[in-house]
């Protein structure tokens, strides 16, 4: 493990974090709002300690050509790169004194990146617009990946790029759209602008205006869920705006490997692909229910708002971006029973939704078939297959290690919260929205709620629980076994 | 640059690397999924697998977008079938390189290469590890020879012995003790196993590799003033009668040479003899000392170990060099026992796939760059360059050619003429340039032959 070498990349990627400030810099020096002040000192401070790191840490012998980086040196790359974003990420809000405390300024960071969603703020309307808009842009960054995003940008990191790349893209088996590393990035954020380019135009026809139409298509096109008001999207009361955001959330819930097949003119390999296929079903599925069962619980009294309120309640909890324009605590037991099923499913793999992903629960499933099978017939020899490919065996042992983990750690992290004295409801629905990366849960953090109220050491390991989620567990936690850190 | 590479087997994997560091988009087919995530964990390429000669996977690999396919299993039948359809499906303008080695097909290079698969060259590594053993002997106590612009210029790796007039001296001054009259530059040091591109400030030291480049004519007359025993090499044994012995058995089928060719098995010796006039074909097996020292091992002036097996290959050269021969080559296959060679006491090693890398790569050069070998296995290359007229560094003095730091202007031909040029030799269109560069700055110096920034 070379330190000097892992240190020396991440104060890279630092700094081009705190390059990105100034955007919301610009914002804020537009409004003339005060926040363009703290957010200068804030980039200034993150750009120079990159910087430093990046200087301090060169190692010659690291950058010959001939040096490769190693499974190890990647994880714990991208695992503190995270870690590092999530600190100086906080920094404006810190510095601006929209949190008294240093947790609030960190987990507000991480929810962003790791496009969570909760929120510590009370009263948004009252921040500064520049501060809103680098707490929104956090969530677009962090959405198709801030790794991904230096890959794209970093020209030194093409050698050792698929390990960073494996370590941060979600999904059992990372897809390489393109011979070079920094090509497959390029060409995902590429789809990813596009799309969000598209998003803004869309939601500008509703009547937004430019800054809350970008916050709320980085909001959705990272699966994140930050809003700029007090009651998200329902704040526009907007049938046409509901629609669109619920659109791009679906959209942003599936493979960018298929988005791009589809924009090379591929069609039949989106309606083909098994994943896609059973995502869009559950979709169906679940609104079709959701629907008749708040009309019959007279949650609505009419069917098209029916509709409009389940299928963007169904989106944003399944993608887990985490919106609300409903308070779905007070819908019949059935329609809280599917979305709290959906809250753990989470998105497609390669999306930006968070969650174990669709294709992990489908690869659970059937190899639980399969096992089933084999009792049935013992001589039989079969595999388990995604549409047409066979899937290896390690790619399942893979799965199911993921899943114990995933399962495990939500509830220790959940018994953690209940230890600082939180009811068990809002213990466990924070940990799992926190670790699924969602935003609202049910009980005291639904979606009429926020997470500041919560106890700091609750704060801390679901701020913790946040980046777990997103890294997709192994990533982070190996930092945490001792046998990481032998020579 | 697209290239789609078929066998991810030790000569793909090492060309597939050298490509991914240079920023080209490589795509590796192989059918086994272990070669693949080796591959794909040491370096930037995108890997499929299935068969190289399964036309499904070769449209899958995007081989109508491609500019360079190579086939280099180790089934010939697979690489020319691979060929086959990749002409078939990529066209002409696919550039395809086949590793052949059974004479077989080999006879009829005109048939594979025009009509039948289109190949645009075939790499056979056998035949380069014959040339390169026959090069060897031709300048007896070089460790490398290299050759350039059609064999008129020679890159040759020497250890200087102690007693050297150039020994301890700042390479500035190296005319003033050779002689003016001698073109002669010094390309590279390898000192304790490191390649330095020297300025003229650097020393040479004792036990220091010299890398020179020279005209051929020049070549004895320069070995001789370099202070280096030039003893020819006449008395050769050849171990190991394979298609590589066989070959270079017959290659030193002539008066000068007194060949011997060891091998141990009875009916193959009996097709060497047949086949062979001069050299004398011996039955036995090369770690008998009894057979070694019957046929007087330790008059040999080289001891020449080619079988299939490259641990007998490199033992029975350590058993030759203990009773008594001058010289011995091994030959390797494993690319991880080459750094053990020279510490062991070997003097040389020959390696096919290492031949067949570095033909490879002489046809995936973008731009005038016509040929290119490496030197000390991967560490610099040496590139052979036309200066085409257009080209940046046309019209330019060297000394204002933008060059990245590691890289050298070694020599160039001019006409029949090989210049040794100076900070203000002015570079002429047509001029074959041979520029020594260190691996990384490979890209960068084909940028500067073939990009010219234009501001209007």
């Amino acid at each position: 493990m070379r330190w000097k070498y892992v240190l020396h990349v991440i104060g890279a990627l630092v700094a081009c974090i705190g390059l990105t400030m100034i955007f919301p810099l610009a914002w804020g020096a537009y409004y003339g709002d005060g926040s363009a002040k703290p957010l200068s000192y804030a980039m200034f401070l993150t750009v120079v300690s990159g910087v430093v790191l990046f200087f301090a840490f060169r190692d010659p012998e690291a950058s010959k050509a001939s040096s490769v980086m190693t499974h190890r040196e990647g994880m714990a790359i991208v695992a503190l790169g995270w870690f590092a974003a999530g600190f100086f990420g906080g920094l404006p809000f810190y510095l601006a004194g929209t949190f008294e405390s240093v947790v609030d300024c960190v987990f507000e960071s991480l929810s962003g990146f790791s496009t969570t969603g909760a929120s510590v703020l009370s009263n948004i309307e009252t921040v500064p617009r520049g501060i809103l808009f680098w707490r929104s842009l956090t969530h677009w960054l962090g959405g198709m990946g801030i790794i991904v995003l230096s890959l794209a940008i970093l020209p030194f990191l093409g050698v050792g790029g698929m390990q960073l790349y494996k370590a941060e893209v979600p999904g059992p088996v990372p897809d390489k759209l393109k011979p070079r590393i920094k090509d497959t990035a390029m060409t995902l954020w590429k789809v990813y602008v596009m799309f969000s380019v598209l998003e803004t135009i869309l939601l500008m026809f509703g009547g937004m205006d430019l800054f809350d139409a970008l916050c709320h298509t980085f909001g959705t096109m990272a699966t994140g869920g930050f809003s700029t008001m007090n009651s998200s999207v329902a704040a526009f009361d907007s049938a046409y705006i509901d629609y669109v955001i619920t659109a791009f959330m679906l959209i942003a819930g599936i493979n960018f490997t298929l988005h791009y097949m589809l924009l090379k003119g591929r069609f039949d390999s989106i309606i083909k692909d098994p994943e896609f296929r059973v995502f869009a079903g559950m979709v169906v599925l679940a609104v079709i229910v959701i629907t008749i069962a708040v009309y019959q619980g007279q949650n609505y009294d009419n069917v098209p708002d029916a509709v409009r309120y389940t299928s963007f309640q169904v989106a944003s909890i399944l993608t887990t971006t985490g919106y609300a324009t409903a308070d779905y605590e007070m819908w019949p037991g059935i329609a809280q029973a599917i979305l709290l099923f959906f809250m753990f499913v989470g998105g497609c793999a390669g999306s930006t939704g968070g969650g174990m992903k669709v294709m992990r629960i489908m690869l659970l499933v059937k190899h639980s078939y399969k096992e089933l099978f084999r009792l049935i017939h013992p001589r039989s020899v079969n595999h388990v297959k995604m549409g047409k490919t066979v899937v290896q065996d390690d790619v399942i042992s893979g799965v199911w290690g993921f899943f114990i983990l995933w399962i495990g750690l939500f509830v220790l992290a959940a018994f953690i919260v209940a230890g600082t004295g939180v009811d068990v409801v809002t213990s466990f629905a924070a940990s799992l929205a926190c670790i699924g990366n969602i935003g609202p849960g049910i009980g005291g953090v639904g979606p009429t709620d926020n997470f500041a109220w919560l106890p700091d050491t609750a704060k801390w390991v679901l701020t913790f629980c946040m980046v777990l989620g997103r890294l997709e567990i192994y990533t982070v936690i190996i930092l945490f076994v001792p046998e990481f850190w032998r020579k | 640059m697209r290239i789609i590479i078929i066998g991810a087997g030790e000569v793909g994997y090492h060309i597939a690397r050298r490509l991914a560091v240079e920023n080209k988009e490589v795509v590796v087919i192989d059918t086994s999924s272990e070669a693949l995530r080796k591959l794909a964990e040491a370096s930037d390429v995108q890997t499929i697998r299935g068969s190289g000669s399964s036309p499904k996977v070769l449209e899958d690999a995007g081989i109508a977008r491609a500019d360079i396919f190579l086939a280099v299993t180790d089934s010939d039948e697979i690489n020319l079938i691979a060929c086959f359809f990749a002409n078939m499906l990529g066209g002409e303008k696919v550039t395809k390189l086949a590793r052949i080695r059974g004479s077989m097909y080999t006879n009829y290079k005109g048939l594979l290469m025009d009509k039948g698969a289109g190949i645009t060259k075939i790499i056979n590594p056998d035949e380069e590890v014959v040339n390169s053993v026959l090069r060897l002997m031709s300048v007896p106590g070089a460790v490398e020879i290299n050759e350039f612009a059609g064999g008129k210029i020679r890159l040759i790796g020497m250890k200087l012995p102690d007693e050297s007039p150039i020994m301890g001296m700042q390479l500035m001054h190296l005319r003033d003790r050779i002689g003016e009259d001698l073109g002669l530059v010094i390309a590279a040091l390898v000192r304790d196993g490191e390649l330095i591109i020297p300025s003229g400030l650097d020393e040479v030291k004792k036990g220091d590799i010299v890398y020179f480049v020279c005209d051929i004519r020049d070549q004895d007359e320069i070995v001789e003033r370099l202070g280096i025993d030039t003893e020819p090499v006449r008395e050769v044994m050849i171990i190991g009668g394979g298609n590589i012995g066989y070959k270079l058995a017959k290659a030193l089928d002539n008066k000068y040479y007194h060949t011997r060719l060891l091998e141990n098995r009875e009916k193959r010796c009996r097709f060497l003899s047949e086949r062979l006039d001069r050299p004398i074909v011996l039955m036995g097996d090369s770690t008998d000392q009894d057979i070694l020292r019957e046929e007087n091992i330790q008059d040999m002036d080289m001891v020449i170990a080619v079988t299939g097996d490259e641990e007998t290959n490199i033992l029975t050269c350590l058993l030759a060099k203990s009773l008594g021969a001058k010289r011995t080559v091994t030959r390797v296959n494993n690319f991880g026992y080459m750094p053990l060679i020279e510490p062991i006491g070997i003097d040389y090693v020959v390696c096919p796939r290492q031949s067949a890398i570095n033909s490879l790569l002489h046809f995936i050069r973008r731009g005038r760059i016509i040929s290119s070998v490496n030197i000390r296995g991967e560490e610099a290359e040496a590139l052979e360059v036309i200066a085409v007229e257009g080209s940046p560094i046309v019209g330019k003095e060297v000394k204002d050619i933008n060059f990245p730091r590691g890289c050298l202007i070694l020599c160039f031909q001019r006409g029949d003429e090989v210049v040794i040029p100076r900070g203000d030799t002015v570079i002429e269109p047509e001029d074959k340039l041979i520029i020594i560069s260190t691996r990384q700055n490979i890209p960068k110096v084909e940028k500067v032959l073939t990009t010219s920034v234009e501001f209007f």
